[in-house]
């Protein structure tokens, strides 16, 4: 041991200044993960903080009828299993709110009322008027708190009594700011007031048929989350009680949190194996350099552990020396990022946490070694007998069957640390294999290069015609260059080809389409004329859609037969309320699966013995309910009977929920023009407050009845955390390239140890400088060519399948960014290769020939 | 005592097996200095090779001091050869990442000597380099190089020193330094020296001549009338 020590010492003393790369190397790659783990730790922090308070809670179970003795009674039994660190209620509806006789305006305000109990809220800040702390104290006894538009429309100030429901309620605070579940996937039909559960319930509101969201909200040990959910959701799974947690956030938002998180583990482990590439490409060369000094070991009397002890000794010492530079580094670097880009992060002051710290180092350490260990296991097979011959090179064998084992064991290691960075098994998986599957084609290729490229050694071109034959050449560089920077072009590409798919898909999810004036209760008879008096201050024509609320009575199918409204209820699959709507067009988001849809509306009354209208479903009602083509279905639409034959099946893209998500649409015609239904209007004004107050007095004298939905706030907060998240990929993405770059310069820097001898002998045979760099660039902006083109489809490959499989969104090909990734990595390759080659260019041929 | 019985060596090469070393067979008794002489090709580093077991033959039987080294492992190889051969070659073999005196030291580290320092020292200083222990091999000229070489191979004081072309690399006056101290090895000392060679000189130290031509021993001759030095 202490032989193998003292010589890892001397080693190290001896060959620092080429060390010095494997150090820089294991230091960049641990500095990249902990930068990137700090930032996502306090990141995802963030956006944990925002999914809880878009929840409300951590997990939230509601119905939107009472809670029965039933439903209570198993609710208790599951939470009765569990850790129920904090629990409370809220019930939210819709009434009137009304100013007293002689009060204010005087005017009648549509309102969603949210009567809370003492608890409430777990997570968000409802944030009152003059700072005012939000307490219980300040709904009990008939208080109510109400936001400050509000207010104002109806002409009352704090203090004042107001009406709902038949009762009266003294406004006890003003809210400026409500973000307590506020854009979790429900909208809000009004000005949000907030009274004492215990009122509300006194109130007639709750009575039989009417509408309203009963929640019960749990705080719960983090740990339970996954496991309460899923046996809340199985408990209830023939109920209409939905189960959600902030983690399990199904609507759009929490799905892009999830992605982006994935997303950030992936890159940093990414930056690992790109420092892991650079620390085999040093290794390579050190070890191809010590062949004869661990032959004269071995002839001494070393054996071939002592040997292989003594360099991992040497590597393992460097990891740790620049583990801990990464992290000195990466403090320095978190502590330099400027406040302004934290702002918006909702962190004041960032700095590395231990644990990422921790991880930093670890996976450095065994990053480095594992790569390391592939060249360095080479070792074992040198013989002392070659120094015995003039040429001391050592020619690889065929690998023996413990080199394959040593190869598969570090693959698998490789892979596990894959697993454990992304987070995700699978995730690791895709990195894991496509690494290996581009680790074989680049190895393949770089046969196929040398024998494709081998015409051209009958250039007439010195330059050309050398460069080429030093590409087939034994013992080259050719594989090294092709691995490391195909790798690496591999791995920087496909993270910014998934980071341009990620920023367009969730530009494509918020983009500005986005209407953020929705107008209710527009009745039929005055579409045009609201359309009049809204488009002139419009950015964009609104969009009318016609509205009604129904149930499913009956259902006469082939395989599913319900004759009546009881019958349904006991089937358990249709008994919700279902909104309806009918057109004639299909949206962007929906296709036909089977059967036609209709063009155009239905012409006169149907003939007698034939359905009144046309049916068309989507297919999760033809897989759950079991309702097929030429079936009928009888809804119930305000107290008014409708009977439609289903003649389409739709299939709705719900990530593009934007263009709205219907599972029944009906034919336009006769009948439809009979039920009572009303009109949603989508109108954009371009987030200008003052248009949008203007458009809201036009229409308010024009048509006192419609109500209208400011959802601009609802909008904003799904921006801003859209808007944190892109800028964490963003900051991310650039990270991984400058690192990633740093590291390929000095892997293909590496690789000059190899040509100082070759360029010696050429220079003393009578080559120019000019010629010598000519050939040099040739060489190294061929290698780099091939290594970004490989590189370039490795990235498009994994893009593709992340993006399909792992993150479910839409992929898009990045052709401008892939070709100019090629371009860039020609280019870099042949400077880089000229400059790291420049002291051979200048230097006096002799002292080189010398040493070798 | 080194015994060869019927060592042969083929290796194969693209155009079929090739017979580097025929059959051959020799005794080298302890104490003796034996040159092994003949044109490039012959076969002479090949032996060697086979001699320090840094290769194994294809056939036969090769013994030091009783010792069957042909079934040895790589490791049990390495050992031997830390404690019975001193090596000396052509293009000297030193560690360059190490100084002379480090040098030196190794094979003793590596054999787990306790304290090797003096001894070092003192080999340092039977070379005549006690001044240049600190240098590194590429502050040293190729005889000086060479001197260290020698001194690494007499660290664990090996009872067998081979030399491959001692000489070969080096010019007349700083070779004949070199032939000084293997003499001394060998005569003073008493260690076996089995010599390859091209330099007559050299070969006219040694107590037996055996001279190579295309694998074969051509001619075994003892030397009678032995240089003096």
């Amino acid at each position: 041991m202490g032989f193998v020590l003292r010589m890892a010492w001397r080693e190290t003393r001896a060959t620092w200044a080429r060390l010095l790369f494997f150090f820089v190397c294991v230091a960049i790659g641990v500095a990249a993960i902990v930068v990137l783990r700090s930032v996502v730790q306090n990141v995802r922090a963030t956006l944990t903080r925002e999914a809880r308070s878009l929840v409300g809670a951590d997990l939230v179970v509601q119905s939107n009828r009472p809670w029965t003795a039933d439903t209570r009674s198993r609710l208790e039994s599951v939470l009765a299993a569990f850790r129920v660190l904090g629990r409370t209620e809220l019930v939210e509806t819709q009434t009137m709110a009304a100013t007293l006789p002689g009060q204010g305006t005087g005017k009648v305000r549509l309102v969603e009322l949210r009567g809370v109990a003492p608890g409430f809220p777990f997570y968000g800040s409802i944030e009152l008027q003059g700072g005012q702390p939000y307490s219980h104290d300040l709904v009990a006894r008939h208080g109510a708190l109400v936001p400050a538009e509000f207010l104002a429309e109806l002409g009352l100030q704090a203090g004042d009594e107001l009406r709902l429901a038949g009762q009266s309620f003294t406004i006890r605070g003003v809210v400026v700011k409500d973000r307590v579940q506020r854009g979790g996937g429900t909208i809000a039909f009004g000005p949000r007031i907030y009274i004492d559960l215990v009122d509300l319930r006194a109130t007639s509101l709750l009575g039989f048929g009417s509408r309203a969201a009963h929640q019960v909200l749990l705080r719960v040990d983090e740990r339970d989350l996954d496991a309460l959910t899923g046996q809340l959701r199985r408990s209830f799974e023939r109920d209409v009680v939905t189960v959600r947690s902030w983690r399990t956030l199904e609507d759009r938002l929490g799905r892009n949190l999830t992605i982006a998180e994935n997303y950030l583990s992936l890159v940093g482990f990414a930056i690992v194996v790109l420092g892991g590439i650079g620390v085999w490409s040093v290794t390579r060369v050190v070890v191809q350099q010590k062949i004869r000094s661990v032959a004269v070991l071995k002839c001494l009397g070393a054996s071939s552990r002592q040997v292989l002890g003594t360099y991992l000794t040497q590597v393992t010492g460097l990891s740790a020396a620049g583990s801990a530079l990464g992290v000195a580094i990466a403090a320095l670097a978190v502590a330099a990022i400027p406040a302004s880009l934290l702002e918006p992060l909702g962190i004041k002051s960032a700095s590395i946490t231990v644990s990422a710290a921790l991880q930093g180092v670890v996976v450095g350490l065994l990053v480095s070694v594992l790569f390391a260990l592939v060249p360095l296991l080479e070792v074992r097979r040198i013989k002392p007998i070659l120094l015995l011959r003039a040429d001391t090179r050592f020619t690889a064998r065929r690998r023996d069957w413990q080199s394959w084992l040593a190869g598969g064991a570090i693959g698998v290691l490789l892979a596990a640390v894959a697993i454990w960075q992304a987070g995700s098994l699978l995730a690791g998986v895709f990195v894991s294999v496509g690494f290996a599957v581009i680790a074989g084609v680049l190895a393949l290729a770089s046969r196929l290069l040398v024998r494709a490229t081998a015409p051209l050694a009958r250039s007439s071109k010195f330059a050309v015609r050398h460069a080429i034959v030093s590409l087939g050449r034994p013992g080259n560089q050719t594989r090294v260059i092709l691995m490391a920077v195909g790798l690496g072009c591999f791995f920087i590409l496909a993270v910014r080809a998934l980071q341009a798919n990620l920023l367009e898909e969730f530009d494509a999810q918020l983009g500005g389409r986005s209407p953020d004036l929705i107008l209710i209760d527009v009745q039929p008879d005055q579409v045009d004329g609201v359309r009049a008096v809204v488009a002139p201050r419009a950015t964009e024509p609104p969009r009318f859609l016609p509205l009604m609320r129904a149930r499913i009575v009956a259902v006469s199918g082939r395989r599913t037969r319900l004759e009546n409204a009881e019958a349904v209820r006991a089937h358990g699959r249709l008994t919700r309320e279902y909104g309806l709507t009918y057109r004639d067009g299909l949206q962007d988001n929906e296709r036909i699966l089977s059967g036609q849809f209709w063009s155009g509306p239905a012409a006169g009354e149907p003939a007698r013995g034939e359905p009144q209208a046309e049916v068309s479903i989507v297919e999760e009602v033809q897989r759950d309910a079991q309702i097929d083509l030429g079936d009928l279905i009888r809804f119930d639409i305000g107290g008014q009977l409708l009977e439609a034959r289903v003649t389409s099946v739709r299939k709705i893209a719900w990530d593009d929920a934007q263009n709205g998500g219907f599972y029944f649409v009906l034919r336009p015609g006769a009948a439809t023009e009979r039920v009572p239904h009303t009109f949603v209007g989508f109108v954009e004004t371009g987030g200008n407050p003052a248009v949008r107050g203007a458009l809201l007095r036009d229409l308010v004298t024009a048509y006192p009845n419609v109500s209208s939905i400011d959802v601009s706030a609802i909008l904003d907060s799904i921006r801003h955390v859209v808007d944190n998240v892109t800028l964490g990929i963003t900051i991310v993405g650039a990270v991984t390239l400058l690192g990633g770059m740093l590291i390929l310069v000095g892997a293909v820097a590496m690789t000059k140890f190899q040509r100082l001898y070759e360029a010696a002998i050429y220079r003393t045979l009578g080559a120019s400088t000019r010629l010598v760099a000519t050939m040099v660039a040739v060489e190294y902006g061929m290698l780099g060519l091939l290594a970004g083109v490989l590189g370039a489809a490795g990235a498009l490959g994994l893009s593709w399948a992340l993006a399909r499989w792992l993150f479910e969104i839409d992929w898009r090909p990045a052709p401008g960014l892939l070709s100019a990734g090629v371009v860039v990595t020609a280019i870099t390759v042949a400077i880089v290769g000229l400059i790291s080659s420049a002291d051979v260019l200048i230097r006096k041929p002799l002292g080189t020939l010398r040493s070798e | 005592m080194i015994e060869l019985t019927d060592v042969s060596r083929t290796v194969t090469s693209g155009a079929g097996p090739l017979t580097i070393l025929h059959p051959t067979s020799f005794q080298i008794p302890r104490g003796q200095a034996v040159a092994i002489t003949g044109p490039s090709g012959s076969g002479k580093s090949t032996l060697l090779g086979l001699i320090a077991g840094l290769d194994a033959p294809s056939s036969g039987s090769i013994r030091l001091d009783g010792v069957e080294i042909t079934t040895l492992g790589e490791d049990r190889l390495a050992r031997l050869r830390g404690e019975k051969i001193g090596f000396v070659f052509q293009f000297f073999h030193l560690l360059p990442s190490l100084t002379a005196y480090e040098n030196i030291l190794v094979p003793m580290e590596i054999a787990g000597v306790a304290s090797p320092q003096h001894r070092a020292k003192t080999l340092l200083g039977s070379v005549g380099l006690s001044d240049r222990g600190h240098h590194y091999p590429s502050q040293l000229s190729g005889g000086e190089q060479q001197r260290v070489a020698i001194a690494r191979a007499l660290a664990n004081d090996p009872p067998i020193v081979l030399a491959d072309e001692p000489t070969g690399n080096l010019d007349t006056a700083t070779g004949r330094q070199v032939i000084d101290l293997l003499v001394e090895v060998n005569r003073q000392r008493g260690r076996t020296l089995v010599l390859v060679t091209h330099d007559i000189e050299l070969a006219a130290l040694a107590d037996e001549i055996i001279a190579l031509r295309d694998g074969r021993v051509v001619e075994r001759r003892l030397n009678q009338r032995r240089a003096a030095v």
